[in-house]
């Protein structure tokens, strides 16, 4: 564990160098796993998560069935490697409300009327984390989602923004999270701009909170345009010779 | 006004067109404007717009000819799994054609666990319960073959514009094939060879569904293989 450091902002400039609006680097790959029937992998700086989606699919146990619409199911968890100290594996109340909230953020844009009695389920893997990991989770869910051909009303995007040293900054990376005053993780459609996910951990003011959303909006759009490159590339490459 | 091409890779939630164009399948209307609602290839044909599917499980449709698998039976029929999220119902006098007096006859003569049959879908209701009928010409249980299930988005690139590549593979290689829509494919021939090599090309199609020129790549590959075995 790093000390915390006098100053998180130095001469407007983040601890990695970053300016405040600025993300980290993002990579994001689609049908990276055989077996899912979607899949996508993601790297937010350090964070590195897999997300896996099946279905729709016949849904058991049967009791949890809804005859006129398909239920969307989320599992975020977290690798006991993901963070420094041994993380005890298994859900825990973290890992429990985090994947309610992804399945909630998730489920406006799903058009789970289509597939009535049927599931379908999310997988969100933790391999690597620094702060964030629930943004970077849903940003591999959504491209894993299209990727297995569920269809959606659109694609969705997450971004945290917080406030560090006094300074509005866009996606936090650890130490920020761990030292700063705020933290707010934001999904949104970045086609309507309608938000899906927003918790907050510390205070804002009106003023801050304004510029915060807007500053998330502003990633949210960066991270929607990654995202469509990836869905793209999967079936843009050309068939290998024989 | 058209925003994307015909056979452009669109995404969910991508702006496709905006005005009155009718929509069959893959995408939905806000308004004026329409969003294609999953990952898929662009089809335009004159108002008509519409997004094919890359991926996707399959949802048995009114009329389709599928492939299934004897799952379950009960006192009067069998369970068919579709490759779908959802299963399939074969009543025995829609297996049999004729009337089945359960009482005198023993349905498991018919059908026993793991068999394949050939069906056609008579209805799905909005629970989708999907009632099957094997009695039409080349339906019912399927003997020999091999079976090779793909993606059933894929389907109609094995079928081929009027049949044109189920043509190709069944004149190329001398082998038989039956496509179900749901995926399922079974192959029937002589040399097990050119089976092999049909099942190969089939899985080529499901890999290289979304590009051009795939048939004449298809009949090029089977060509090759028949001539090696020579």
């Amino acid at each position: 564990m790093m000390e915390k450091p006098e100053k998180l902002i130095v001469d407007g400039k983040r601890l990695d160098g970053r300016s405040p609006d600025e993300l980290r680097p993002l990579k994001i790959e689609a049908g990276v796993l055989k077996r899912a029937d979607g899949s996508a992998y993601v790297e937010m700086g350090k964070n590195k998560v897999l997300a896996a989606v099946y279905g729709p699919r016949e849904l058991h146990p049967r009791h949890l069935q809804q005859p006129d619409t398909a239920i969307l199911r989320c599992r975020y968890n977290m690798a006991p490697f993901s963070v420094d100290e041994r993380k005890r594996p298994g859900p825990d109340r973290r890992s429990v409300e985090i994947s309610k909230v992804i399945r909630e953020a998730f489920e406006p844009v799903v058009f789970t009327k289509l597939y009535p009695r049927s599931g379908i389920d999310v997988f969100i893997e933790v391999l690597q984390a620094d702060a964030g990991t629930r943004t970077a989770g849903i940003n591999a869910a959504a491209v894993a989602l299209a990727d297995a051909g569920v269809p959606m009303r659109d694609l969705v995007s997450a971004v945290a923004v917080g406030k560090v040293d006094d300074t509005i900054v866009l996606d936090l990376m650890k130490d920020e999270d761990n030292y700063g005053a705020t933290d707010m993780p934001i999904a949104m459609l970045p086609r309507k701009k309608v938000i899906t996910l927003l918790q907050m951990d510390g205070h804002f003011t009106p003023g801050e909170f304004e510029r915060a959303i807007e500053l998330a909006m502003k990633g949210c759009e960066q991270i929607y345009e990654v995202q469509k490159q990836a869905l793209k590339a999967k079936y843009s490459t050309k068939p290998e010779e024989e | 006004m058209l925003y994307a091409q015909n056979r452009e890779i669109v995404i969910p939630g991508q702006l496709i067109a905006e005005g009155s164009h009718s929509i069959y399948g893959g995408a939905f209307k806000e308004g004026n404007q329409i969003y294609s609602s999953v990952i898929g290839l662009m089809n335009v044909r004159g108002q008509d717009i519409r997004v094919v599917p890359l991926g996707g499980p399959y949802v048995p449709r009114q009329g389709d000819a599928v492939i299934g698998v004897v799952m379950d039976s009960h006192h009067s029929g069998w369970i068919l799994d579709l490759n779908s999220p959802y299963v399939g119902n074969l009543f025995v006098s829609d297996l049999a054609g004729r009337k089945v007096d359960l009482d005198k006859e023993d349905i498991n003569q018919f059908l026993s666990m793991g068999d394949v049959v050939m069906a056609e879908i008579r209805d799905v209701d909005e629970r989708m319960r999907v009632l099957l009928d094997a009695t039409g010409p080349g339906m019912g249980k399927i003997r020999g073959g091999k079976m090779v299930e793909i993606s059933s988005a894929k389907v109609p690139r094995v079928i081929g514009k009027k049949g044109s590549m189920a043509m190709v593979l069944q004149s190329t290689s001398g082998c038989k094939i039956k496509v179900g829509q749901n995926g399922r494919i079974m192959v029937w021939g002589d040399d097990q060879r050119m089976v092999n090599a049909v099942v190969e090309a089939l899985l080529m199609i499901e890999r290289e569904a979304h590009t051009s020129g795939l048939t004449d790549r298809v009949e090029q590959f089977l060509e090759k293989m028949k001539s090696e075995g020579k």
